[in-house]
């Protein structure tokens, strides 16, 4: 991330699934702000939480209220807690360090997207879009909810009227409406079903703007980029719109209020569609004009240069990626079911997918071998440079020649200790302690496993003078040495290959594979590791004691393999 | 400490010599490394004699004695909270031990040669391991399932690092190649160096990951900008011919690269200047490695065959 020489292009898009992750059936994903955990919610109620760098569970969240399907998962701020949504109508606040539960609402619908509000690190208060009716605020630690309005309407007399729960989306009652909360939480974005996006101010939960959204469709998705500069909406005419946002990150409402002075003259709605005008301006749209499908589950890449989106229709797995411009660069295809949820990584050039059957694909750039990361002095060209040599470069001058180390100013101070802050995340705030890993804690290993590979090795050793300190001396070690190659040969070829495979699924190839070979290895006892391998090391310990490289050159031990 | 006032640095006080505290003698056979835990509160040592010792370093006594390996020991390494050391054996093995209990809670097997070095990453969820076979592996902590296998030299591995932050490992070999690896998809980042002679015994990342500090059996050590690809200081006076040595940095008390070496004594360069500081003697045999305590002015030291000691040197305050 902030090391130089990883590949710089840092923006560029996925290609090919690299893994997919498996743990029951998972529903619906979240990344935590840097992109190292990923949260997964099931079928059963509870949430798995993913190690990205090991591709590992690092934590189950489960309780025995918590067995209905997962609907959202968001993390909040500094990665300690988590909210789930369920299908049975609750909200539940998860400490993730502890795995314990914090606290659980119950509300009046199924909540299909929850998510905290992002300003705080211990969050008590989340934005809920429930599945038929207006989003509200709700307050996780009281349980009292405040329903936002969903739409203004100008009776006609000039005045604003305030809505009403009577009228929650106008005209269409069981039509979801989508909400966000703006990067730092003070301004809430609203899509209803008459394709307009109502900016609220979270203080006072008043509307402040309206935006009309060309095509006047229902809104079905609202999100906002990660640097706040950028919302995207997805509405039912099947199109992706992105707006760009003219108030700053913060103080959002104070600009607000500096745009309401200079409209002075206008009134009421009219009113809030100038303010709105002004806040949030219409960029580009998106749609596929030749199949003309529904999308789900849109959203930004980290850095908002990228926009991907995913194809509604059931029995197949595309993922569009556009650039912001407008330009449709890739489309990924899985496997042939639907999506359920789709998220890109906050950093790296990665796309996280859920198919129906629960398995949660990763998507990810062809790593493609650097060559000339193989030289150091290499230097790679953009394109074919001419190149006119020197008049004496071919000229025998050997004094000359010793000149090319360049000179190096070795008085220079050297700072060692100093550390660059990550440009990526920016707005750290160092001192609240960010939860970016949770402590890996290694599970032990089953003890007959582990005294059946000892005794094994421990036979080998028996052919040098027992040290003093040996504690397997009296097992009965009586199982011949070739017993040791195959296990150690199992770890080898599995290992080799899942290093060597282009399509890396190595999750379960690696444990199938274990237990193909150990059936192998079992039946023929009497295989001796094949003897490439084991004579090339003796010779590299041999050439170890004649260059007396090896450190432990009084130590000579014969490979215990080869049972010379 | 002198006010900054006025263009020129302020003069650096003067040096305080380390002096000998104490002389740890618990191990059989040559002792092959030595580590303070991050938190400065337990010092490890690896033997050839097959155990690994977990000291109190404030007392230096003895706590724990880890038993398990069938072969020497050449390497160990602490993981970040400080309770567990994962530690690289002649048998081809890794184990990683609980070091508040002492038992072997994992091995990992998979290398097909003695395993010659560890480390953590800062996380502490992958260990990576070089080894005779002159691979790199990377392992999952927690399952310990083989996450890489880097095809990563053509000579033994002698030394593998990661950076700061876990996304690249430094790793330096027999066949005079220093390499940097990605961390999350095993592929080579940059050659450091290519030539063939001399042999790289140690690479290390200094702790803000910005330079190597590498070390090469022609008595030198020498301190790389990877990123420009060039080396910005180099440090001599000592002998490394034959022993992959390790080397440090000290920075408790001013910035200085502490080595050991094989004419028996410990070697203090300042860092900027390049100059040796201080000669520590008093090992009988060639210095292996050396640590340096995170917060005090502590350097412990560990030398082979024929000294199987561990002595323990303190800044005079």
């Amino acid at each position: 991330m902030n090391v130089s020489i990883i590949d710089p292009l840092q923006g560029d898009f996925p290609e090919v699934i690299e893994e997919f992750l498996q743990h029951g059936v998972m529903k619906c994903i979240a990344f935590n702000r840097r992109g190292t955990l990923l949260a997964a919610g099931c079928s059963d109620g509870s949430c798995v939480v993913w190690d990205f760098q090991t591709r590992g569970i690092a934590k189950e969240l489960r309780d025995k209220d918590c067995v209905s399907p997962i609907t959202s998962v968001c993390w909040s701020k500094y990665g300690h807690y988590i909210l789930v949504s369920a299908t049975d109508k609750s909200l539940t606040l998860w400490d993730v360090v502890s795995g314990e539960k914090v606290t659980r609402t119950t509300l009046h619908q199924t909540t299909l997207h929850a998510c905290l509000h992002p300003g705080s690190s211990t969050p008590s208060v989340c934005l809920a879009c429930p599945l038929s009716s207006a989003p509200i605020i709700v307050n996780l630690n009281t349980g009292s909810t405040t329903v936002l309005p969903a739409s203004v309407f100008d009776s006609g007399t000039g005045t604003v009227l305030p809505s009403c729960n009577r009228f929650i989306d106008g005209s269409l009652p069981f039509t979801p409406t989508a909400a966000c909360f703006s990067k730092y939480g003070d301004l809430i974005y609203v899509g209803n079903s008459r394709g307009e996006i109502l900016i609220i101010d979270y203080k006072d939960i008043q509307v402040r703007g309206i935006v009309s959204v060309p095509g006047a469709a229902v809104i079905k998705n609202i999100v906002c980029s990660r640097n706040g500069q950028y919302l995207l909406t997805n509405s039912n005419d099947r199109t992706i719109r992105i707006f760009e946002n003219l108030l700053p990150p913060k103080d959002g409402p104070r600009a607000i209020d500096q745009l309401c002075s200079t409209i002075g003259e206008l009134q009421g709605v009219e009113k809030l569609k100038a303010v709105g005008s002004r806040c949030l301006v219409f960029f580009h749209e998106f749609q596929d004009s030749v199949t003309r499908i529904q999308w789900k589950a849109p959203c930004f890449s980290g850095d908002g240069e990228w926009v991907v989106g995913a194809s509604a229709n059931k029995g197949e797995h595309k993922i569009y990626i556009w650039d912001r411009a407008g330009h449709l660069v890739k489309i990924l295809e899985g496997p042939k079911e639907a999506l359920t949820d789709l998220v890109w990584h906050p950093v790296h050039p990665i796309v996280v997918s859920v198919s129906f059957s629960g398995l949660v694909y990763i998507w990810a750039k062809d790593y493609t071998e650097n060559w000339s990361a193989f030289a150091p002095d290499f230097k790679e060209l953009e394109e074919n440079e001419e190149y006119i040599e020197r008049e004496d470069e071919f000229d025998l001058m050997p004094e000359t020649e010793k000149v090319k180390e360049s000179v190096v100013n070795e008085d220079e101070e050297v700072d060692i200790m100093m550390v660059e802050r990550d440009s990526a995340f920016s707005d750290s705030d160092m001192s609240q302690g960010e939860l970016c890993f949770l402590p890996a804690i290694p599970c032990p290993d089953v003890p007959e496993q582990e005294k059946f590979i000892r005794s094994a090795s421990k036979l080998a050793d028996s052919n040098h003078s027992g040290s003093a300190l040996s504690e397997e001396a009296g097992q009965n070690g009586q199982i011949t040495n070739p017993a040791s190659s195959p296990v150690e040969a199992i770890d080898n070829s599995i290992a080799d290959d899942t290093g060597v495979t282009c399509l890396k699924r190595k999750r379960k190839p690696s444990e199938k594979g274990l237990e193909l070979q150990a059936e192998k290895g079992r039946k023929s006892l009497t295989k001796v590791k094949s003897s490439g391998k084991s004579s090339k090391s003796k010779n590299k310990s041999a050439m170890g004691q004649d260059r007396g490289i090896c450190v432990f050159a009084d130590d000579v031990t014969d490979d215990p393999t080869t049972n010379s | 400490m002198a006010s900054g006032g006025g263009n020129q640095p302020p003069p650096s006080p003067p040096y305080r010599p380390y002096r000998l505290v104490r002389t740890l003698t618990a191990h059989t056979r040559a002792v092959s490394c030595v580590k303070f835990s991050n938190d400065g509160s337990l010092l490890a040592s690896s033997s050839l004699d097959k155990t690994l010792i977990v000291w109190c370093s404030q007392t230096l006594n003895p706590l724990s004695r880890l038993i398990g390996h069938s072969e020497g020991v050449s390497d160990l390494a602490w993981s970040s909270d400080s309770h567990y050391i994962c530690s690289a054996s002649d048998d081809r093995t890794l184990r990683i031990w609980d070091a508040r209990t002492g038992d072997c809670v994992k091995t990992l097997r998979g290398h097909s040669g003695f395993v010659f070095c560890v480390n953590f990453n800062p996380q502490s969820n992958l260990i990576v391991s070089g080894s005779f076979d002159e691979t790199i592996r990377v392992w999952d902590v927690k399952t310990g399932r083989c996450v890489h296998v880097i095809q990563a030299h053509s000579e033994p591995v002698t030394s593998v690092h990661f950076n700061r932050d876990g996304s690249i490992i430094v790793s330096g070999s027999h066949d005079g190649n220093c390499k940097i690896w990605d961390a999350d998809t095993g592929t080579c980042l940059k050659t450091l160096i290519d030539d063939k002679v001399p042999a790289v015994s140690f690479a290390k990342f200094s702790p803000n990951g910005k330079f190597i500090l590498v070390a090469t059996l022609d008595d030198t050590l020498k301190l790389w900008n990877y990123s420009a690809g060039r080396f910005l200081k180099i440090y001599t006076g000592h002998v490394n011919r034959v022993y992959c040595i390790t080397s440090t940095f000290s920075v408790t008390n001013g910035k200085y690269i502490v080595s050991g070496s094989e004419d028996k004594c410990v070697y203090l360069w300042d860092l900027q200047g390049k100059n040796m500081v201080q000669k520590l003697e008093g090992h009988t045999d060639t210095v292996i490695s050396v640590t340096c305590h995170p917060t005090e002015n502590k350097i412990a030291s560990a030398g082979l065959d024929k000294d199987r000691t561990i002595k323990i040197w303190v800044q005079d305050t």
